[in-house]
């Protein structure tokens, strides 16, 4: 689902963005405009706070878990019942030691195995995010700028990549790739750590998301440098004698960082999404390390015998990417006081 | 106009060409041995050798890609080898062009495999489609027109966490509760209107398509909601509001049409996506369409299913993006075909 | 020449008292439904796991190997339904008129086949047909994936250098007077010649397909993967869709006085694959629409375990042929130390793996690799020691006279993907972790077996899972542990633990593969399997428990040792 090009209009700047010295003299600039928009808006405000949260709790998962008050592998088979599989007590064995229960077959505990799901699906998600949005930057600004063969080129490369069935590429690729990743490339100096099953796993998702999520970027981005690169201060700095990579960089990103930004918090949701579509389809990092989607895989099997295993996780993550969505439209709003709620 | 066809169907075939390339190099440069899924476990080494060189997997990659873009163009013969059509010419199997691949694994051609799958996902995407244009642009319709009520931000707020929820997950919730544990409905599975008459096979199609239609209704209703608002605040819609055309005129013959183009297309495009990308769906209720023929392929690395479903699907993408362009410029005249 | 009367009784002990126990079945079960009729639809549900090949030269899964046995493929001779370990083991005569004669302690048999008996199409079965059908084996190139090692080990046609049969099948003809001089047809007897005795040559035919006969003129080679060319009660109406399933209908041209073991009451079989083990079982618990005339070879998921008696009696608990076990990797420099390898042993928790399975409703704790059904069979001390979860502190005394640097660092490679196989690999770990080791667990799916079986793979332990292939432990401990046969440059076959026996062990398995009298030939087997035991080559875990229900409509249900445990279809019949 590509975001119609029309609500990612910046409206006309005063000038070049970054000189703020200048700027506040006359007044605020949007970017200030626009956090002020963010604040006096409730809904996103919440979000966004919430959004914190989730992130801050990914962050201290893994250091909660290397000081043992986390303990998501630790087996308590005595919590489960007799025959050995469901966990005792109702909604999973909800006690005081295990706030969200324990995990059927092992009896782990939920709650550390959720938090440290939550570490590895926002890992993945933000870096993809970083990287898809890194290459259709680039790429679309190349494009945007050189004109001519170049974005016919780029152009080309953008519509065999849409045409491209990505969650058969994905089904196909996986097994394959991660043993590339773990037999061939881990042998390049300085890269032995992917070596381990789940860097490769977790790597392979990331490119996934990242090879056929980056068109829509670049298409965004280039449409943005179309519209501004015949400005005059672009001009100016040429004039100037400004190098091709100041251009890009210096002149040109800061204008086109606000759509960009918009993209970004609605790609971190539909990736973590998608990630835990693929753990579903059994692409991705494995048991035992937890993410929400092979956390949902496994529920799959005890939907009677254990509901609660199987809607928490569940919940969880839709949780998860409405916040994000709605530090998303937020954020656009913001930015683009036109664009209506 | 008919240039433009053209010259953007011969693009489209090129991309296709490409496409089947790039399948090929990922899969020979997979460190996988393919001929050991064929052989089984109990396979010497010199059965798997004996195993690859049947299936042409030694060959060079040059060598693998360009039999079959003969046989797409000429048709081929499995297994090609000319002292087995001496022999027992009745073990080679005929593939009449245009011919995307034998699978040694399901024992048939491509094409036939696809002939047997096709209709169950198109019938899936259909239905899907059908349910969530009419449910998502009346719903976004009315939240255009309630806006600011009760209702619009009811209908806002349900679309936001209907979208939160991965599809697999909607499935799972309505095949493992709804249809099993509660047994609300039959058990979902796949009736032909052959086998079921067209009742049968539409309500077959119920769980399964809802599943799809979820996410992409709450999508279009938010995205409809948008673009109704927005073209209400075009001038056009004004004049003929202040030339006391009734409210209704003004919604539907103005403000709804303009709406509607960048949704149709958007909407053409969706559909294409969704030949391929009901994997999940086809998998969580098991349906025999290519997403399930995609997942069986892959778990045996079976590389002429793989290519073969690529290339159709790719080719519906492209089809579709052409189709819709063609549609944007009969719809709107300031567009112009380049 | 069946079986010698006293390893019979050897036999019955064992299988007797496991069965016993198990509160499966007996003799004459018929749990529910009443005595079968004439008539009705059945149902098999087959589940996520596809049938492969309904071309008998290429199947290899039990599940198919029995249904088609008792439905439309009938070989030469077949076992009886029966649950009598002992006469559920014996073959009987099927399109032969008796069950095979040999005159040179095995090293050829010969068998003739009934005159009255036909193809679905009406023509007669002929010994050519069988002749082709063996010889279909040879044509690796063209079909692939049945058991035809055990002809090219034992028929009588000499080998190029790489190993393969200089015989290269009946569609390129290439070497076909080796085999015409291995197997030949005298009229309507049949004779195969062997370069070694093959005292239980008949069980093979009974238990496995690829000795059925095959009609060269329907032959298309890899085409005919899904075709079913029956000579059985059913024939299959269209054709077979794979991921959907098929549907037999009678067989005309089957004439039921020529058959004493199928039953055939059903008018219509309807074999349905793709669904989950969660969705059959839903319905066969709740015995609800279809399901009230099915049976399946799924077996009850732990989950829903707790809902048994919701089946009452159409539930049935029976051992099943299969162990698993753990291998520590011989050519992993961790465990070239026989010491590292016993503190594995004494480290590994069974109890806990079998409770992370599902617990003793699905799995009971394994003494051997072999298991406790296949005649012959004896507890294997070595294993003594490791109690039932693992004996700690043995393990860590052990571990301290390991060489490697500690904490021993391990990799446990193992075939993962179902929600249970990483609980109980995390399970293992826990308990190999308490004594001393540090193991990394490396869950593979589709490339498993491509992984482990190169013996220059990185992992330090692995998993393996066996059934004999027929009731002989001559199909059980050579297929997984002679070297001679698993270890080559580019992979080690079945032996995933690089285990080489040397020449003691390979002396023994030699001498217990000659021997003639079954009995005797059971002891020298134990021989090896302590030798086994003492090299830690393995370490058993379990045996797998099913737990089945069926549908209430079912009648004459029995899960016979004959079809090894599963539901045997040619005694079942469905009410209309």
């Amino acid at each position: 689902m590509t975001i119609p090009g029309s609500e990612l209009e910046i409206h006309e700047s005063d000038g070049p963005v970054g000189d703020d010295a200048v700027v506040s003299v006359a007044g605020r600039s949007p970017t200030q405009l626009a956090i002020a928009r963010f604040r006096s808006d409730k809904l996103s405000m919440v979000s966004f706070v919430l959004t914190v949260f989730i992130i801050v709790c990914a962050i201290a998962a893994p250091i909660l878990v290397a000081f043992g008050v986390l303990d998501p592998n630790d087996p308590h088979q005595d919590l489960l019942a007799s025959d050995g599989v469901v966990p005792q007590g109702s909604f999973g064995g909800v006690s005081w030691s295990h706030p969200f229960g324990v995990d059927p077959g092992l009896g782990r505990d939920l709650l550390s195995r959720l938090m440290l799901a939550i570490t590895s699906s926002l890992t993945i998600a933000l870096t993809g995010t970083v990287l898809t949005v890194l290459i259709g930057s680039v790429l679309g600004i190349v494009a945007g700028f050189s004109g001519g063969i170049v974005d016919a080129v780029v152009g080309r490369i953008i519509d065999l990549t849409l045409s491209f069935p990505q969650t058969m590429m994905l089904l196909a690729l996986a097994s394959p790739v991660v043993l590339m990743f773990r037999n061939d490339v881990s042998t390049f100096p300085g890269l032995g750590f992917f070596e381990k099953a789940d860097l490769a796993n977790g790597f392979f998702v990331i490119v996934i998301l990242a090879v056929f999520g980056w068109p829509p970027v670049a298409r965004v981005v280039r449409g943005q440098v179309l519209s501004i690169r015949e400005r005059e201060f672009i001009e100016a700095a040429r004039l100037l004698g400004a190098s091709r990579s100041r251009l890009y960089f210096k002149e040109v990103l800061p204008n086109v960082w606000a759509p960009v930004l918009v993209y970004v918090t609605l790609l971190v949701p539909a990736y973590i999404s998608a990630e835990a579509a693929f753990n579903f389809l059994g692409v991705g990092i494995k048991p035992p390390t937890p993410t929400l989607g092979n956390i949902l895989a496994d529920s799959v099997s005890y939907t009677s015998a254990d509901p609660t295993y199987f809607f928490l996780p569940g919940a969880l993550l839709a949780l998860i990417v409405v916040v994000f969505n709605l530090v998303g439209d937020g954020a656009r709003d913001a930015l683009d006081p036109k664009s209506h709620r | 106009m008919l240039a433009y066809v053209i010259r953007r169907l011969f693009a489209g075939v090129i991309m296709l060409i490409v496409m089947s390339i790039v399948t090929f190099a990922l899969f020979f440069a997979s460190p996988i041995d393919q001929a050991s899924f064929i052989c089984g476990k109990n396979c010497s080494a010199a059965q798997k050798e004996q195993t690859a060189a049947a299936m042409g997997y030694d060959d060079s990659f040059a060598n693998q890609w360009l039999d079959f873009a003969q046989g797409v163009v000429k048709g081929r013969d499995f297994p090609d080898d000319p002292a087995l059509r001496e022999t027992a010419p009745e073990t080679i199997v005929h593939c009449d062009a245009p011919c995307l691949g034998y699978s040694r694994e399901r024992g048939d051609t491509v094409t036939n495999l696809i002939k047997d799958t096709f209709p169950v996902s198109f019938s899936l995407a259909i239905a899907a489609f059908i349910l969530w244009m009419i449910g998502g642009i009346l719903l976004g319709v009315t939240a255009a027109l309630k806006k600011g009520t009760v209702i619009d931000r009811g209908l806002v707020g349900l679309s936001l966490i209907a979208y939160a929820f991965p599809t697999f997950f909607v499935g799972l919730v309505l095949y493992k509760f709804v249809a099993i544990k509660w047994g609300l409905t039959e058990l979902p599975r796949y009736t032909s209107i052959a086998e079921g008459g067209v009742g049968g096979w539409l309500s077959s199609l119920t769980l399964p398509a809802i599943t799809l239609a979820v996410f992409f209704m709450a999508a279009y209703v938010r995205m409809t909601r948008s673009y109704v608002i927005e073209s209400f605040q075009e001038d056009y819609v004004r004049t003929a509001r202040s030339k006391g055309l009734p409210e209704r005129t003004v919604t539907y013959k103005h403000a709804l049409r303009a709406a509607l183009t960048p949704i149709v297309t958007m909407a053409g495009l969706d559909f294409a996506g969704l030949m391929g990308g009901a994997i999940i769906t086809e998998s969580v209720f098991n349906y025999p369409g290519m997403g399930k023929l995609a997942v069986l392929a892959s778990s045996d690395f079976d590389l002429p299913t793989t290519v073969g479903l690529v290339i159709l699907l790719a080719a519906f993408v492209i089809l579709a993006n052409i189709i819709v362009d063609l549609l944007y410029a009969v719809i709107d005249p300031r567009v112009r075909l380049g | 020449m069946a079986f010698k009367k006293p390893l019979a009784a050897l036999a019955a002990t064992a299988l007797a008292a496991t069965l016993a126990a198990c509160g499966g079945s007996d003799g004459d079960n018929e749990s529910s439904g009443g005595p079968a009729e004439k008539g009705g639809e059945a149902i098999f549900f087959i589940g996520p796991r596809s049938v492969e090949h309904w071309d008998p030269q290429r199947m290899y899964i039990g599940r198919d190997l029995n249904n088609s046995g008792r439905l439309f493929y009938r070989s030469l001779v077949a076992l009886p339904a029966s649950n009598d370990p002992v006469e559920g083991t014996t073959p009987v005569a099927d399109l032969a008129t008796d069950t095979g004669t040999t005159a040179d302690g095995g090293k050829s048999w010969n068998f003739t086949v009934r005159d009255d008996v036909k193809w679905e199409d009406g023509k007669a079965i002929t010994c050519e047909d069988f002749k082709y059908g063996a010889s279909r084996n040879f044509a690796t190139d063209v079909i692939i994936g049945g058991p035809a090692n055990y002809l090219f080990t034992y028929l009588d046609i000499p080998t190029d250098a790489d190993g393969l049969p200089q015989y290269k099948g009946p569609y390129t003809k290439k070497g076909q007077e080796l085999f015409d001089k291995a197997v030949t047809c005298d009229g309507q007897t049949i004779t195969y010649r062997f370069k070694k005795a093959w005292p239980d040559f008949p069980l093979s035919i009974a238990q496995l397909r690829y000795l059925d006969p095959y009609r060269e003129d329907l032959d298309k080679g890899d085409a005919n993967n899904f075709v079913v060319i029956s000579n059985g009660p059913y024939k299959i109406d269209g054709t077979w869709k794979e991921g959907t399933g098929g549907k037999f209908v009678r067989n005309e041209n089957w004439d039921e006085s020529t058959d004493p073991i199928r039953k055939a009451y059903p008018d219509t079989w309807d074999f349905r694959e793709g669904d989950t083990d969660e969705a059959i079982y839903e319905q066969l618990l709740a015995d609800s629409g279809d399901a009230q005339r099915a049976v399946t070879e799924r077996r009850l998921p732990p989950a829903l375990f707790s809902r048994k008696d919701e089946a009452g009696d159409r539930y049935s608990q029976v051992e099943s042929p299969y162990v698993d076990y753990v291998l520590p990797n011989f050519n992993s420099p961790v465990f070239k130390d026989a010491n590292c390898r016993e503190a594995l042993k004494l480290a590994t928790d069974r109890a806990a793996w079998i409770k992370a399975g599902g617990g003793e409703n699905y799995f009971k704790q394994a003494d051997s690799v072999v298991n406790p059904g296949v005649p012959g069979y004896q507890k294997n001390a070595a294993f003594d020691a490791m109690g039932a979860s693992g004996d700690v502190d043995g393990a860590k005394a052990a571990l301290d006279k390991c060489s490697a640097p500690k904490p021993v660092k391990i990799k446990f490679t193992y075939s993962g993907g179902t929600p249970t196989s990483d609980k109980q690999a995390s399970a293992l770990k826990a308990g190999w972790d308490k004594a001393g080791f540090e193991t990394e667990l490396d869950p593979l799916e589709d490339t498993y077996y491509s992984v482990i079986q190169k013996p220059d793979a990185d992992f330090d332990v692995t998993w393996g899972g066996w059934g004999a292939d027929w009731a002989s432990i001559g199909t059980v401990i050579p297929p997984l542990f002679d070297s001679r046969i698993n270890l080559t440059g580019s992979s080690n076959g079945n032996d995933y633990g690089n285990y080489k026996g040397g020449a003691e062990v390979d002396k023994l398995i030699d001498e217990a593969y000659a021997e003639p009298d079954l009995e005797a030939a059971a002891e020298k087997w134990a021989a090896v399997d302590a030798k086994l035991g003492e090299d830690v080559a393995y370490i058993p875990l379990e045996i797998t428990i099913f737990n089945f229900v069926h549908g209430s409509k079912v009648t004459g249900y029995a899960n016979n040792v004959s079809v090894n445990g599963y539901a045997d279809l040619a005694v079942l019949g469905v009410e209309k």
